[in-house]
């Protein structure tokens, strides 16, 4: 492609962007109270863990190579992360319903990635609350500007993966025919997985966090980079984050061609 | 047909409902027993990291401490967040409508949540004893814990029924209330559900126990996993206590909440 | 110009039969497939400003064509050419030339303003916001928006979401514009305004129209060719005028005398009849209008008699019964 054209989509797809994102902070701002009763709960929700966690250390010490802080900032980046994934493609977990009912067709009309198009015409009120967590908890830890800086990378390469393994875990109802739980349960696995010290659970399953649940890239690896500065992890966590938001762009497509070819039609109509 | 016969056939049919309803959408159901199986695991591990290197935490043991979180949670899980249902139904005016209806509400709310807790315990007890198990070892239990038990996990789903209707009926007057749920959950699971009341601050500990929140996780689990008589009879007592004031306070709410309902016309 | 241009288009589906037990082993490990033809092979060409009717009952095709010619559905076979694109390999460019309006399925978002919407849809068309400013003042004018604008569209009703949606699928000037039911669950006035608008609209040479409606007012007040398929195929193609002309080529004769009558008249059944009135189809062609009113009129003293031509929904209706060409080609040209 020419370079004046990459430059001209580039430009096209940051302003789509930044329209999407106005429109979903203008819509949860539609119902304000409500807006600030989720953001709110969901504060409190994580708040609530704080206060176990500090009980338990008091009585325990350092879990599976854990202290205090180290939980905190688990929490902290999961919540932003997971946050972020949700503020800005709120339409990630929702993605088989939206096949379901057909609504996918208003996004293919149009001239944008379908996608992309699908995923940012939604926002989730309550992750506004997550989102905005982790920074009050680094906040309170007290960290440099660099830290700081690490810390919003890590929250968007996060966003990233858990976007992906959202999307991945949707476009399988494309192949299955109905994904019913799975993005549920995947949820559930991939939040548990990234709030809790890696330490802790047994050697022999951690494989797990870098592969099938890939809470390591969220959230393990980047605790190790945040207390010793290491470029070339950093470096991993950026690639593969990037990888895995193009692997499951790559799954979705793939599915999308059976939706699109219509091989495979429910009961509809 | 006497008066009881009819009353409790007429109660018994909304449980029978509620289950057939809960069952009808076996996929969500499902779905709550992973959760749960998922966090009983995680915190079996929580526990092994914690006794790494010591036999005991105030008083407890790693076995007693992961079947106590089994427990607590148990509770918690099949007693079901009826909040969210019950306060749609108040504010869709379905309140006004069953009052036409030959039974109280309340009861029938209660008949239909308690109906579900009792059959929806089954699959979360299996899959929890199942894990907790493999984990921490078998539950130590004796025989004359049962009963005991047993009362104290019926007067916790109750007191669990009867907070989540309390809270709920400020739908009467508030159009957004789920504020108050938010707060109610997690407060519950700082006291007194993820770790037993003994790891808070002893000052703490001692003024939660003037607090309804450990006479709904607590207690239960307190009794599955250590067994003394006299104490577990008078933590019952305040379970009694509690079930009847809130109670008290739901009828009385729940009055208010009616005439307010009829005069405004819903 | 052509806009659309289909060879041979077809399309089947294969669906999966015996839901029966849906848990049932064989199901799951070898389901039963059957194979749906839902468009077996359609030729149609449209060119530039043209407005048509795309008819059929339930269940026709109409659906399925439309999706494959705006590349939402692969084609099993044949051919689709939509303003010099093959909609399926450029559907983003041929995007920013067409546009749709799917009655059920709303491109505004529903707790915003359609003003929000509207910036969003300027976004994702790269209109630029100058332009946009421009179009969006020009469309709310046309379509009496300005009230409208700044209200979430949950709120508004019906008739003020469709003229919003139909406006904001002009907002990129599209050269084809689809409409799938624009005009369902909306009153006679609201009818007739949305009508009037698409139709100058298209008179004015700015857009093609491609249109699905059950409603024969649709079809008779806004567009100028009718395609009528079933049961997968193309049954009639011709103009709304011809149409319109064959079907007024039966007449209903109405006659209500001033007190009861025999109404007897030799050869000819009577639709409908009370003891005073009665109701007569017939053909206006071979004197036959002539002759019966004739005989009507000296039967005794008449009431009131009418006369009207069949509408064009009895016509459709009946159209809509048969199931093969040369049946459909007999009942039009009769």
């Amino acid at each position: 492609m020419k370079r004046e054209n990459a430059q001209a989509l580039l430009r096209a797809y940051a302003r789509f962007f930044a329209a999407s994102f106005r429109a979903n902070l203008r819509s949860a701002m539609e119902y304000r109270t409500n807006f600030l009763i989720q953001v709110f709960g969901m504060m409190i929700n994580n708040a609530a863990f704080v206060v176990f966690w500090s009980f338990l250390f008091a009585k325990t010490g350092a879990l599976g190579g854990y202290r205090f802080q180290d939980v905190m900032f688990l929490w902290a980046l999961s919540s932003s992360a997971f946050g972020l994934s949700n503020v800005l493609f709120g339409n990630a977990r929702q993605l088989s319903e939206l096949v379901r009912q057909g609504d996918l067709d208003v996004y293919l009309l149009q001239p944008k990635d379908v996608l992309v198009n699908a995923l940012t015409s939604k926002t989730i009120v309550s992750a506004w609350g997550d989102f905005a967590y982790g920074f009050v908890v680094l906040a309170f830890l007290g960290f440099d500007p660099p830290h700081w800086i690490m810390f919003a990378l890590f929250v968007v390469s996060g966003a990233l993966v858990f976007t992906g393994v959202f999307v991945i875990s949707e476009s399988l109802s494309f192949f299955l025919g109905s994904s019913a739980g799975i993005t549920g349960a995947a949820t559930e696995f991939i939040l548990s997985f990234s709030l809790y010290p890696e330490g802790i659970f047994p050697s022999g399953m951690r494989w797990v966090f870098y592969s099938l649940v890939p809470s390591g890239f969220i959230v393990f690896l980047p605790l190790r980079v945040f207390r010793s500065w290491s470029p070339g992890l950093a470096a991993l966590v950026l690639a593969v984050s990037l990888a895995y938001a193009f692997l499951a762009a790559g799954i979705f497509r793939a599915g999308l061609k059976r939706y699109e070819s219509g091989n495979r039609i429910g009961a509809r109509d | 047909m006497n008066w009881l016969t009819a009353k409790r056939r007429k109660y018994g049919s909304s449980a029978e409902v509620a289950i057939r309803n809960r069952w009808a959408y076996p996929g969500d159901f499902l779905g709550l027993v992973i959760t749960y199986g998922l966090f009983v695991f995680v915190f079996s591990r929580i526990w092994i990291a914690a006794y790494s290197g010591r036999a005991e935490i105030v008083g407890y043991d790693r076995s007693m401490a992961t079947w106590y979180f089994i427990v607590a949670e148990l509770v918690v899980f099949s007693s079901g967040n009826h909040f969210w249902s019950f306060a749609r139904e108040i504010r869709d005016g379905q309140v006004a409508y069953s009052l036409g209806r030959p039974y109280g509400f309340l009861a029938y709310q209660y008949a239909q949540k308690m109906g579900l807790a009792l059959t929806q315990w089954v699959p979360f007890a299996a899959i929890g004893g199942l894990i907790g198990t493999a984990m921490a070892g078998p539950l130590r239990f004796s025989a004359a814990q049962l009963p005991v038990f047993v009362l104290s996990f019926l007067l916790a789903a109750s007191l669990q029924y009867l907070i989540q209707a309390c809270l709920a009926m400020t739908a009467f007057w508030l159009e957004e209330n789920s504020a108050f749920y938010w707060i109610y959950s997690k407060i519950s699971l700082v006291l007194g559900t993820l770790m037993p009341l003994e790891f808070l601050p002893l000052p703490l500990m001692r003024a939660t126990l003037f607090t309804p929140f450990p006479y709904v996780t607590y207690v239960p689990a307190r009794i599955a996993v250590a067994w003394e008589p006299g104490r577990a009879w008078a933590l019952v007592g305040g379970q009694v206590a509690w079930t009847v004031a809130v109670g008290l306070l739901a009828a009385a709410i729940f009055s208010r909440g009616v005439r307010k309902t009829t005069i405004h016309g819903g | 110009m052509t806009v659309i241009r289909t060879r041979n288009l077809a399309k089947s589906f294969s669906v999966r039969v015996g839901t029966r037990g849906a848990f049932s082993l064989r199901s799951l490990l070898r389901p039963e497939i059957r194979l749906v033809e839902a468009v077996k092979g359609i030729d149609l060409t449209v060119e530039e400003g043209e407005s048509v009717a795309f008819l059929g009952p339930n269940g026709a095709g109409k659906s399925t064509t439309i999706k494959m010619m705006t590349g939402i559905l692969y084609p099993s076979s044949g051919t689709i050419d939509v303003l010099g694109f093959d909609p399926q390999r450029d559907r983003k460019r041929l995007g920013f030339l067409i546009g749709s309006v799917f009655g059920q399925k709303s491109q505004l978002w529903y707790h915003l303003p359609p003003r929000d919407s509207f910036r969003l849809l300027g976004a994702i068309y790269e209109i630029e916001p100058r332009e946009l400013a421009k179009r969006t003042g020009e469309l709310v004018e046309r379509f009496g928006l300005a009230d409208l604008m700044d209200i979430p569209v949950r709120k508004l009703s019906l008739g003020q979401r469709i003229r919003c949606e139909i406006a904001a699928s002009l907002l990129h000037r599209p050269r084809l514009l689809f409409l799938d039911e624009p005009t369902i669950g909306l009153d006679v006035v609201v009818k007739q305004e949305i009508r009037a608008l698409l139709d100058e609209w298209n008179r004015e040479g700015k857009v093609t129209i491609f249109l699905t409606s059950h409603d024969v007012g649709d079809v008779e007040k806004l567009c100028r060719r009718a395609i009528l398929i079933h049961h997968g195929t193309i049954l009639l193609d011709e103009s709304v005028k011809s149409l319109k002309r064959r079907a007024g080529q039966r007449k209903i004769v109405g006659v209500r005398y001033e007190s009861p009558t025999a109404i007897d008249i030799p050869g000819l059944e009577a639709e409908k009849r009370t003891p005073d009135a009665a109701k007569f189809f017939v053909d206006s062609g071979a004197g036959d209008l002539q002759n019966l009113i004739r005989r009507l009129v000296n039967l005794g003293p008449v009431a009131d008699l009418t006369v009207e031509d069949e509408p064009l929904e009895n016509l459709i209706a009946d159209l809509y019964r048969t199931g093969s060409k040369e049946e459909a080609d007999e009942l039009v040209n009769r």
